[in-house]
């Protein structure tokens, strides 16, 4: 029996469940964009404008960033494209974030999905970072797009 | 590769294998074994090269779980887990060359970061290679575009 091992395995044990509860906590959770525009610097409007994001088009736009590994990438796309069947206020844009580096760094985008939530006057709602728990987007979604179709 | 993106696996699956790793993890942690770190490292690199078709662990699942569970319920792309694999592969083949190396610390931390990444796959499905994937593409520079 390794005394050292005993301790690491103990750590990782709880580090463990730090993290499942920190994730549980955050994933999804919308939070307001962490820049703005501001004098000299681009803000999450203008960056997702360069990458074809038309905020005016719609009541509320969601912008997804995924990567190829990344299964619930998959899955909140799938979500996002079933909401917006059924809500013609919501416009849903997805973008491979591999293709687009600069507008993750500039965005500091860093786990996949992150999604970004824009109103029809082009201002950036909020954002979150992990697959957002379906009643919770449900009832994002409608909240900013009014009565489903 | 354009096969292997679009090829498909049983969630369960991956979860299973997920314990399983956590399980030896912990016993290479509580004997201070280089060899079975070694052997961990071996069934991710399979996994990672191969295709989950050929993971040890997936073909465990396959021949002796899946028979007694019910029908496949949902089916996840295997391009993520595989990658997860490689990432698990990094960690464990550290972990096996410190504690082979003389660097018994070494291992254990990181055969310990290992644990986390799989505990945490196996308790709530997360995959913690898979997100920070993007970390990493951010600082190293593209190869291909």
């Amino acid at each position: 029996m390794s005394g050292t091992g005993l301790a690491v395995l103990a750590a990782a044990l709880v580090l463990t469940g730090a993290a499942a509860w920190w994730l549980r906590a955050r994933d999804g959770a919308v939070r307001a964009p962490a820049r703005q525009e501001e004098d000299g610097v681009r803000g999450p409007a203008a960056v997702l404008g360069d990458l074809g994001v038309r905020p005016g088009e719609a009541d509320l736009t969601v912008v997804q960033f995924s990567t190829a590994f990344c299964g619930p990438c998959r899955t909140t796309r799938a979500r996002l494209q079933h909401l917006q069947a059924t809500r013609p206020g919501l416009a849903y844009v997805h973008v491979d974030a591999e293709s687009h580096l600069d507008a993750v760094r500039e965005l500091d985008v860093r786990r996949t999905p992150t999604l970004f939530y824009l109103d029809r006057g082009g201002a950036v709602l909020g954002r979150s970072s992990g697959a957002p728990r379906p009643e919770e987007l449900t009832t994002l979604v409608d909240a900013h797009t009014g009565p489903r179709a | 590769m354009s096969q292997s993106s679009t090829r498909t696996v049983d969630v369960r699956g991956p979860r299973a294998a997920a314990w399983v790793t956590s399980a030896v993890l912990a016993v290479v942690l509580l004997t201070a074994s280089g060899w079975l770190a070694a052997a961990q490292a071996a069934v991710f690199a399979v996994g990672a090269a191969a295709g989950l078709r050929y993971a040890p662990y997936a073909v465990l699942y396959r021949t002796l779980l899946a028979p007694r569970l019910g029908p496949v319920r949902e089916r996840e792309p295997e391009a993520p887990v595989r990658f997860a694999q490689l990432v698990g592969f990094v960690f464990a083949a550290v972990g096996a060359a410190g504690y082979l190396l003389g660097a018994p610390v070494l291992g254990a931390v990181a055969t310990g970061l290992a644990l986390v990444a799989a505990l945490l796959n196996a308790a709530t499905g997360f995959c913690l290679g898979c997100e920070l994937y993007l970390t990493v593409r951010r600082v190293v520079p593209a190869r291909t575009a």
